[in-house]
């Protein structure tokens, strides 16, 4: 062995040894940075750590991209693996970035025959310098927190780059509802699976106000949809290019999802399909699917005084419009809590609650109550929206006091529907469970 | 039963779905949610690509929201070549036009790119915009201005600060003969040199301020209604005071934080 490759070896191993000391230490003293830090310092030791640590991977990487539903596909995935008998690595949604990613190998000294990543948007081209999945999911890509993540036609135009020197090994599912998911894995060298809903039922009476691909991403011109799901996905076509939608393979007719919300029925698909790739039975994959419990904060639900809440992540304009969508679509609607912060996770500029539908509140029958660190600003946006005469809507900006507020005018067999921004979620199910979970 | 209203006003809506960043439209629904509490019709044009220039020449206001670069480049042929002299001449005629966020790059002379492309703006407003790559940040966040008394409105309540957010890459230069919409007391504005934000002409008001602009700034709404209708009626209409207290406390809230 040259010295070389010796002096490599001995920064690779020390690197592990950190990184899983301080994963170990920061586990054991439940400090929430450490589920990136023994990643980050790890990489900084040995900056190819990844290319390495896969091979403790034996069977296949699942990689899960897209501004919605990352969290909810990858445990979808996860749990049908489980339940096949496989053991698999996974990684928290708090750690998407790749120093996440390379912090998750750190839980185990043990090899396992599966790896299921979500990853950020911005991080998947990084990632895949070191990493060729062997399933990439290509979920959605909708506007979010524009001051972090720049512009959904940047992040497309990346993500094509960087797909186009995947290898045949890799089987790529994609959103083929979403023109610029469509767009990005046209005439690539891996399989392209193409999931949609081919479902007249769930289409839109109109377009909503947050879209972004509406326009043709080859030519620029504007796309005709003989039918929209939500935001901009749905039955799309060129009449300029002619870039068509692509033909699905698996639809929304294939499996039946275990959450309510029509972005579930993609993510139930998304992961229903990774699994058809990984030779899982259709039978088996339904059965895991069935018994799916969800993640923290998206249609998690938490008994709290004897009320039942439902805790539902919405942090950009189409999440927030779906959450509604699911909210208002519920047998069990009831009072609503919503909950706006402005933290770094957040995105510090909340102009985007004005892409935001309300409008579909207008005649909420049930009480409203606002909160977080923008509460004033949520309050002005719903008050343009609402009819005071008929919605009743209070704002509180102490977060404890306004759960209180909203869980008291709770009624026996209402349901409490949270909907709140991601550092406000995390603040929710801190007050309510009692425990910190990131 | 429907009546006839007294006042209707006309928005016209520059490219609503290509000019509409983050959360734009928030303009428009203040407006039109403004007129409607007062007893004002409020009939909102959008201008696209088809739409015929004496259509734009009715209108009674003008809005523009941002765009990103994609979109930006798929309209600005159309937006310089043939909604250019339609636009000059609603600005000439007094209309008055709300434009936010990427709005001063649009309307001046020219933007040069952080490579030195030189990209022609619309030439309305005296003032030209420069990227200068990596040399400068980003000028990001939370905005408080302050505005002169052109601004008031006879017995409605009032206030010389206006909050918003800014994010832009560019530094914009105003002309000699252009007033700033108002001077910066937290952010960046313009060019992060002069203490100038934004830029008014006629009855145009152009600003960094992106988003809903008009959502913790009733002031600013009233306003733009009130001088929309006195140009078109041709006398001033007394706006009734609306219920802006959570408006209000939004905007004081920014202050507070801010620490103003």
């Amino acid at each position: 062995m040259s010295i070389i490759k010796v002096m490599n070896r001995l920064r690779y191993l020390i690197a592990v040894g950190v990184g899983m000391c301080i994963s170990w230490i920061s586990r054991i003293v439940s400090y929430g940075a450490g589920s990136t830090w023994p990643g980050e310092i790890a990489l900084r030791i040995y900056p190819n750590i990844l290319t390495v640590l896969k091979k403790r991977i034996t069977k296949g990487i699942i990689c899960v991209a897209g501004t919605n539903g990352k969290t909810t596909t990858s445990l979808m995935i996860s749990g049908i693996l489980k339940s096949s008998g496989y053991t698999v690595l996974h990684n928290t949604s708090g750690a998407n970035l790749v120093n996440g990613i390379v912090s998750t190998f750190f839980h185990t000294w043990k090899k396992t025959d599966y790896a299921v990543f979500e990853i950020d948007e911005n991080s998947l081209p990084k990632l895949l310098d070191f990493i060729h999945p062997d399933v990439l999911v290509l979920l959605n890509l909708f506007r979010d927190q524009l001051d972090r993540y720049g512009e959904v036609d940047a992040i497309g135009s990346s993500w094509r780059a960087t797909l186009s020197i995947c290898s045949e090994k890799t089987t790529i599912i994609a959103n083929g509802d979403d023109p610029m998911i469509a767009a990005v894995t046209e005439k690539l060298r891996s399989r392209v699976v193409y999931i949609g809903l081919e479902d007249t039922t769930y289409y839109l009476p109109k377009m909503q106000h947050a879209t972004d691909s509406i326009y043709c991403p080859k030519c620029g011109k504007r796309l005709t949809f003989g039918g929209v799901y939500f935001s901009h996905l749905g039955k799309w076509a060129c009449g300029a290019c002619g870039f068509t939608h692509p033909d699905i393979l698996i639809t929304g007719a294939s499996y039946s999802s275990p959450l309510e919300g029509v972005y579930n029925i993609y993510n139930t698909l998304a992961a229903a399909a990774t699994a058809e790739v990984l030779a899982i039975d259709a039978t088996l994959i339904q059965k895991s699917l069935d018994s799916f419990t969800p993640a923290f904060g998206r249609m998690e639900q938490v008994i709290y005084k004897g009320v039942s809440l439902r805790i539902l992540l919405s942090k950009n304009p189409t999440g927030f419009n779906e959450s509604l969508r699911t909210v208002l679509a519920s047998a069990t609607y009831g009072p609503m809590l919503i909950v706006l912060n402005d933290r770094i996770p957040d995105g510090t500029d909340v102009s985007w609650i004005w892409d935001v539908d309300f409008e579909q509140l207008n005649t909420y029958a049930f009480p409203l109550v606002i909160s977080g660190d923008r509460t004033h600003d949520m309050a002005v946006r719903i008050s343009y929206a609402i009819d005071d005469a008929k919605t009743h809507m209070e704002s509180d900006t102490n977060l404890e006091s306004a759960i209180e507020k909203v869980v008291t005018t709770a009624k026996a067999g209402e349901t409490v529907w949270v909907l709140a921004t991601y550092s406000a979620m995390l603040d929710v199910r801190k007050i309510i469970t009692g425990k910190k979970i990131l | 039963m429907k009546t006839k209203k007294e006042y209707t006003i006309t928005i016209g809506w520059l490219y609503p779905e290509l000019m509409s960043t983050y959360g734009d439209r928030g303009n428009i629904l203040i407006l039109q949610k403004r007129c409607a509490q007062r007893g004002i019709g409020c009939v909102i044009q959008p201008i696209d690509f088809a739409t015929e220039e004496k259509v734009i020449e009715k209108v009674d206001m003008v809005f523009g929201g941002g765009a990103q670069d994609r979109q930006q480049g798929i309209l600005i042929d159309d937006l310089r070549k043939r909604k250019g002299p339609v636009l000059k001449h609603l600005l000439d005629s007094n209309i008055p036009g709300l434009f936010v966020c990427g709005s001063p790059q649009l309307l001046g002379h020219y933007y040069m790119t952080g490579d030195g492309k030189k990209l022609e703006g619309l030439g309305l407003f005296d003032m030209e915009s420069r990227h200068f790559g990596n040399d400068k940040p980003r000028c990001i966040g939370n905005t408080v201005i302050s505005i002169s008394d052109a601004y008031k409105i006879e017995g409605l309540s009032y206030k010389n600060t206006i909050v918003g957010f800014e994010n832009h890459g560019g530094r914009t230069y105003l002309g000699s003969g252009l007033s700033p919409f108002g001077t910066v007391l937290v952010g960046n504005g313009n060019n992060a040199e002069d203490k100038t934000e934004g830029a008014v002409y006629n009855n145009w008001i152009a600003t960094y301020s992106h988003g809903p602009l008009l959502s913790k700034n009733p002031h600013i709404a009233d306003f733009l209604i009130a001088k929309t209708l006195e140009i078109k009626y041709g006398k001033k209409i007394k706006l009734s005071q609306l219920d802006d207290a959570r408006m209000w406390q939004a905007h004081d809230e920014m202050l507070r934080k801010l620490g103003v």
